[in-house]
């Protein structure tokens, strides 16, 4: 699961849960994979983004260093903040773990960097 | 001359007349169409009384149309040939008419009205009209037998039951109350004729005699489900009469049932359609045409009046909830667990089916679908797509501009897709996708919603989609097709012979033929699964796995996706499937 993928995902589908974002991450198994860099889709891409919520999430996994916590003006001219926003975006891939649901504190199961979401009909809304 | 004038007038009251309700236009250059003025349809003029005036101006008398429309005191015809138009004018206008003093007057019309309706020839399946079942004197002795002075109080027509009585209440009978008196022995003939034809049912108990006066109808209704067996039998005595099959999709095909004719319903007439008969004292005339090829019926502006007829209706009592496949108008299957038995029906017959099958099935897909990529050439870089039901990803795009991620139930397709794909890869389900709100700058779900079970589980698809995109976001959906005739799909020389069902969840289901036109909405299509050995598929199938499929009727994906927010921009058939690009308001 890339950090791109996470900064998407909520619980909300589940009974009794509201916004269900962010989900907290668990991994156990963290590895990079090297991505082609395309500077304009990064630049495109981050106004997008919920920032914040990127910068938790690269932070509680141990992959956050020098990524900025609030985007800076004209960053699309920095190339070595795109670089950075690249890895942690496309690079940075959680192979193990879990992630879990800010208010029900549902687990899901991540394997093979595949986040399983699947619900039972009964947890639903 | 004094004669004349006065027609003249009379002419052009009625020009201006005719302009104002029916924008037709009355002209003074010969042509093909005629109306004439002063008879029609309201003044008992008929096409005999047209075609005698034909007769003694030409040998042959030819007319392509003769309209008249109910309640008009004017008529038209269309001619084959000017010249035919031109004689029948010089000849007749101004003139006197044998059954009235008033002379005849006409003009030549521009165009003629067109209230013509066209519909599908084919009869709803499960139908089988049999024409001329008994003879004109079994006609005679069941009619005889039947013809009884008004017994009950039911306002539209006369009615008498035998076996059970017909509860109009509850739509039943009571099946501890039977009455003493039986089908009567005369019907009896119709069982062995009906077997003859080879049609297998079981004998019935209970039937209901109805006498419609002309003007007197019945409501569109289907025969409830649980009381009585799968056929029903309904034989027509003294007068034709035309029967509207309505089906929940808005299907509607008129059936001429002539009398001494047997309508044999079973399948989906029996259980998937309403059936009716307006209250009017005429029925309109209805031909077979062959427009591009395609036989049609059409229902014209000409009318038939209706003498009196007796229908019989002969059904088989049952007990028990109701097991047919047809859920709509199902009066067993109106459940609040409706949506446990959907989801189980998908889990078995289309969730574990695709895991099972994930190898062959990925080995058989590989390149993205040729409209995907038309949809998608114009996005722009730094786009987020959501593949929703991504299967192994061949619709993913190989650019590393674009964010695509892919959600698919399939373990087996998604572990495919993540490997050979850029795609981000999120195990879910199509109802709960665990994204974000109106975030996609593009949606795509192809070839999913067909494996959802019931309507409103199609439309939460939709709304999904709906929920994920931005605001001017679009997605493009694909479903199978019902009609197959138009794809590749079908083999020449095989014809849809099914009549195997299959029972699972509690319902029996049809078992779908490959490679043949679909007969019914909601079918099990069955897939020989062939292992994938050392990367090459084994020529043997060693299992045949049945999925699940609601096949779309066409417009069905365009109404699926009504006031949920989005405008359809953009319905075509493709493949075999029917597609729709929608945008978000």
């Amino acid at each position: 699961m890339k950090l791109i993928t996470h900064n998407m995902l909520t619980s909300k589908c589940l009974k009794g849960v509201v916004t269900g974002y962010p989900l907290a991450i668990h991994a156990t198994d963290v590895k990079i994979n090297e991505v082609d860099f395309n500077p304009e889709f990064v630049t495109r891409i981050i106004p997008k983004l919920d920032w914040e919520v990127l910068w938790k999430a690269a932070q509680s996994i141990g992959h956050g260093e020098g990524l900025p916590q609030v985007i800076q003006p004209k960053y699309e001219e920095d190339s070595e903040f795109l670089k950075k926003a690249h890895r942690v975006l496309l690079e940075v891939e959680v192979e193990e773990g879990y992630l879990t649901c800010p208010e029900s504190g549902r687990q899901f199961p991540i394997t093979k960097g595949i986040p399983n979401m699947l619900l039972t009909e009964a947890e639903v809304q | 001359m004094d004669e004349l004038r006065k027609i003249e007038r009379k002419k052009k009251r009625f020009a201006v007349r005719l302009k104002n309700s029916k924008k037709i236009i009355c002209t003074d250059v010969p042509g093909l169409n005629i109306v004439l003025c002063n008879v029609g349809q309201a003044t008992g003029f008929k096409k005999n009384d047209l075609l005698l005036m034909l007769e003694k101006i030409t040998p042959e008398p030819k007319v392509l149309k003769f309209i008249a429309e109910k309640g008009d005191s004017h008529c038209f015809i269309v001619f084959n040939r000017i010249e035919e138009a031109k004689i029948f004018y010089d000849t007749y206008d101004g003139t006197l008419n044998s059954n009235s003093d008033v002379p005849l007057y006409m003009s030549f019309v521009e165009s003629v009205p067109n209230n013509e309706v066209i519909c599908s020839s084919r009869n709803p399946e499960g139908l089988t009209l049999i024409e001329g079942f008994i003879t004109e004197d079994e006609e005679t002795q069941l009619y005889q037998l039947f013809d009884w002075i008004d017994e009950s109080n039911l306002k539209n027509r006369q009615v008498k039951h035998y076996g059970y009585e017909f509860r109009y209440g509850s739509n039943d009978v009571d099946l501890d109350k039977p009455l003493d008196e039986k089908i009567p022995q005369k019907c009896e003939i119709i069982w062995k004729r009906l077997k003859e034809y080879g049609i297998n049912f079981s004998i019935p108990d209970q039937l209901t005699v109805n006498k419609y006066s002309p003007g007197q109808g019945i409501p569109s209704h289907v025969d409830k489900h649980s009381p009585f067996g799968d056929t029903i039998l309904s034989l027509s005595l003294n007068s034709s009469v035309v029967m509207d099959w309505k089906h929940h999709n808005n299907k509607y095909i008129p059936v001429v049932v002539p009398s001494r004719s047997l309508l044999v319903m079973r399948g989906e007439a029996r259980y998937d359609w309403q059936h009716g008969i307006q209250p009017r004292t005429w029925d309109p005339i209805i031909e077979v045409r062959k427009i591009d090829n395609e036989l049609v019926k059409v229902i014209t502006s000409e009318t038939k009046a209706r003498g009196t007829r007796i229908s019989l209706t002969f059904r088989r009592t049952r007990q028990g909830p109701c097991n047919c496949c047809y859920e709509t108008l199902c009066d067993s299957r109106v459940t609040p667990n409706l949506d446990e038995v959907a989801s189980h029906l998908e889990d078995l017959h289309v969730h574990q089916v695709y895991e099972q099958i994930a190898g062959h099935f990925s080995s058989t897909r590989h390149k993205p679908w040729p409209k995907v990529v038309e949809f998608l050439q114009d996005i722009p870089p730094g786009s987020i797509i959501l593949d929703l039901g991504a299967g192994n990803g061949k619709n993913i795009l190989n650019r590393n501009d674009l964010l695509q991620i892919a959600c698919e139930y399939s373990v087996g397709l998604l572990s495919e897709c993540s490997t050979f794909t850029r795609a981000c890869c999120v195990r879910a389900d199509v109802l709960h996708v665990p994204l974000c709100d109106g975030r996609a700058d593009a949606v795509l779900c192809v070839a999913v919603i067909h494996h959802f079970s019931t309507y409103a589980r199609r439309r939460q698809a939709i709304a999904t989609i709906v929920r994920l995109l931005r605001p001017g976001g679009r997605a493009l959906v694909t479903v199978w097709a019902k009609d197959q005739s138009k794809s590749n799909y079908l083999c020449k020389d095989k014809e849809n012979t099914e009549s195997d069902t299959y029972k699972t969840v509690g319902v029996h289901l049809p078992v779908h033929q490959n490679r043949t036109q679909f007969k019914h909405n909601d079918v099990l299509v069955p897939w020989k699964l062939r292992k994938v050995k050392e990367n090459k598929l084994e020529n043997e199938s060693s299992q045949t796995l049945l999925r699940y499929y609601h096949v779309f009727e066409e417009h069905e994906l365009e109404e699926l996706c009504q006031n949920q927010g989005v405008i359809v921009e953009k319905s075509f058939y493709e493949e075999g499937n029917w597609c729709v690009i929608c945008q978000k308001i």
